[in-house]
């Protein structure tokens, strides 16, 4: 072969796709011409270079919007409204899980960390209300100036929890835009080895429990905040996730949950369940029973 | 268009690019990963949420090659959301024996021509400001200044090909795809595909040669 001819194939020595059965002829001229040689270098040199440039990344909002034409798509997909597609028996489909409109998961963490708040605000004023109560004949004692410390105090601790699940938000949203569902078990399946979690590692399990599309995903985080039943921010988690929560399995393991951490301000939530008609007959039945033995 | 074909082995090649989905198989036992082509036949079937999956999987590698393309970050992103948009849109066409990653291309290569046609320019040549950009973006601080300005001489050198050699010598570098999906995204056959892309490689040499010996001002 000529140089000319050479330098054409050289690029075949650079890509194993492009193997050729001159290969060992090319190298043995190589090896004999530092011209042809030094055209092989650049090239090489050339192919390093480009495969070494910087991958730049997209902004958010690239997700953001392939997310929102997902969305826009499930969404005609489910209301056809002309009789352009009059065979849209997806439309009748019960909605599960699964099948859920992204819509549902792009609005929903930020609704639910809003009922989580309320679900918190609601079970401190209950507190008081319900405390007086059981104190036997001490009502008129107590002063203006103390019940404006106790105000104070439940303020803050309010506070405090309302931070906690402003975290929550952040959660829901990296969780859901940036990993795959694997990466997220694997999250909470690492907050649950942790020995003495934070609240951080809480929340997030917290987090996962009420907001990951995956099931898989939630039953794990359900079962990783079992040994921390004992502290109310988890109890309130499980018991404001269960209403929304649309698998029966996962639903069962809540009840379970609640029973088992003797959870008294349960017993709405379950009355309501095990007379709901559209909730699953053994979740019904489960919501009796834990009812008997709270 | 896109039937098997033949795939040689590429671990051993020192240019592999990292494959995105790699790093999802390590992971827990009770779920199976899912495929590409699965998760695409999942989408033609209905099940759009799958397509989300196929975004996190494919968007930075499809978006770097876009920005390559064009040589512009807001074209790239624009093209980008067109071509997920397309696969919804044209979900039904995906074929049972297809390969997403080629499909992929394909409707990139297509959106990015539609992109060029009513742009009616080629991609500008290299913004310096963009460069900068891009050369700040590298995830290790500690580059060295040489380094930088070797991107920015193969980013100006990579401009200056015609459209065609990039596209080809882009597209080349996923060695993921074989070359009979190349040929298949570019529409022309095998052996063309092969010539190209050499021929697109020793014209990007020589630019990148010859800006080296007279750098950027
Ligand atoms: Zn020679």
């Amino acid at each position: 072969m000529t140089c000319a001819r050479i330098r054409e194939h050289l690029p075949s020595l650079l890509d194993d796709r492009l193997a050729t059965a001159a290969a060992r002829e090319i190298r043995a001229h190589l090896a004999g011409c530092p011209d042809c040689e030094r055209e092989f270098t650049t090239l090489s040199q050339t192919l390093i270079a480009l495969d070494a440039m910087p991958a730049p990344t997209p902004s958010p909002r690239l997700r953001a919007r392939v997310y929102a034409a997902i969305a826009a798509e499930q969404h005609a997909l489910r209301n056809p409204v002309t009789s352009a597609e009059p065979a849209a028996p997806v439309a009748r489909k019960p909605a599960t899980r699964s099948g859920r409109s992204l819509w549902f998961w792009l609005v929903q963490p930020l609704a639910a960390a809003a009922l989580l708040v309320l679900g918190f605000t609601l079970g401190n004023r209950s507190i008081p209300a319900t405390a007086p109560v059981t104190l036997p004949s001490a009502t008129p004692t107590t002063t203006p100036a103390a019940a404006d410390a106790a105000t104070q105090r439940e303020l803050a601790d309010l506070r405090k929890k309302v931070d906690s699940m402003s975290q929550l938000v952040g959660y829901s949203l990296l969780q859901q835009q940036s990993r795959s569902s694997n990466e997220r078990l694997r999250g909470v399946l690492t907050s649950a080895a942790v020995e003495k979690p934070d609240d951080k590692t809480i929340n997030d399990l917290i987090g996962a429990l009420a907001l990951d599309p995956s099931a898989n995903v939630r039953l794990n985080a359900l079962e990783a905040l079992y040994p921390h039943a004992d502290q109310e921010v988890v109890r309130a988690g499980v018991l404001t996730s269960l209403p929304r929560e649309q698998s029966p399995l996962v639903q069962i393991s809540m009840i379970d949950f609640l029973v088992a951490s003797r959870d008294r301000e349960a017993t709405p939530a379950l009355q309501k369940l095990s007379a709901n008609p559209q909730a699953d007959l053994n979740v019904r039945e489960a919501a009796k029973r834990a009812l008997t033995q709270l | 268009m896109f039937t098997a074909a033949p795939h040689i082995p590429v671990d051993s090649c020192s240019f592999a690019v990292n494959h995105p989905a790699d790093d999802l198989v390590a992971t827990v036992d009770t779920l199976a990963p899912t495929s590409d082509h699965e998760l695409m036949l999942a989408v033609r079937g209905g099940e759009l949420d799958a397509l989300g999956e196929l975004f996190e999987r494919h968007h930075g590698p499809l978006f770097g090659f876009l920005v390559k393309l064009t040589g512009h970050r807001a074209a790239a992103e624009d093209i980008a959301q067109v071509v997920f948009e397309r696969m919804l849109k044209y979900r039904h066409t995906y074929r049972d024996e297809g390969s997403f990653t080629a499909w992929m291309y394909h409707l990139a290569r297509r959106c990015a021509s539609d992109h060029f046609r009513k742009t009616n320019a080629a991609p500008h040549a290299t913004d310096p400001v963009d460069l900068q950009h891009h050369a700040d973006e590298r995830p290790d601080a500690g580059e060295t200044a040489s380094t930088g300005d070797d991107h920015a001489l193969l980013h100006t050198a990579l401009a200056r090909l015609d459209r065609d050699d990039r596209e080809v010598l882009l597209l080349s570098r996923f060695q993921e795809l074989s070359f009979a999906e190349i040929a298949g995204i570019l529409e022309c056959s095998v052996g063309a595909a092969k010539v190209r892309a050499h021929r697109a490689l020793h014209s990007l040499r020589m630019v990148y040669l010859k800006l080296q010996k007279e750098p950027l001002t």
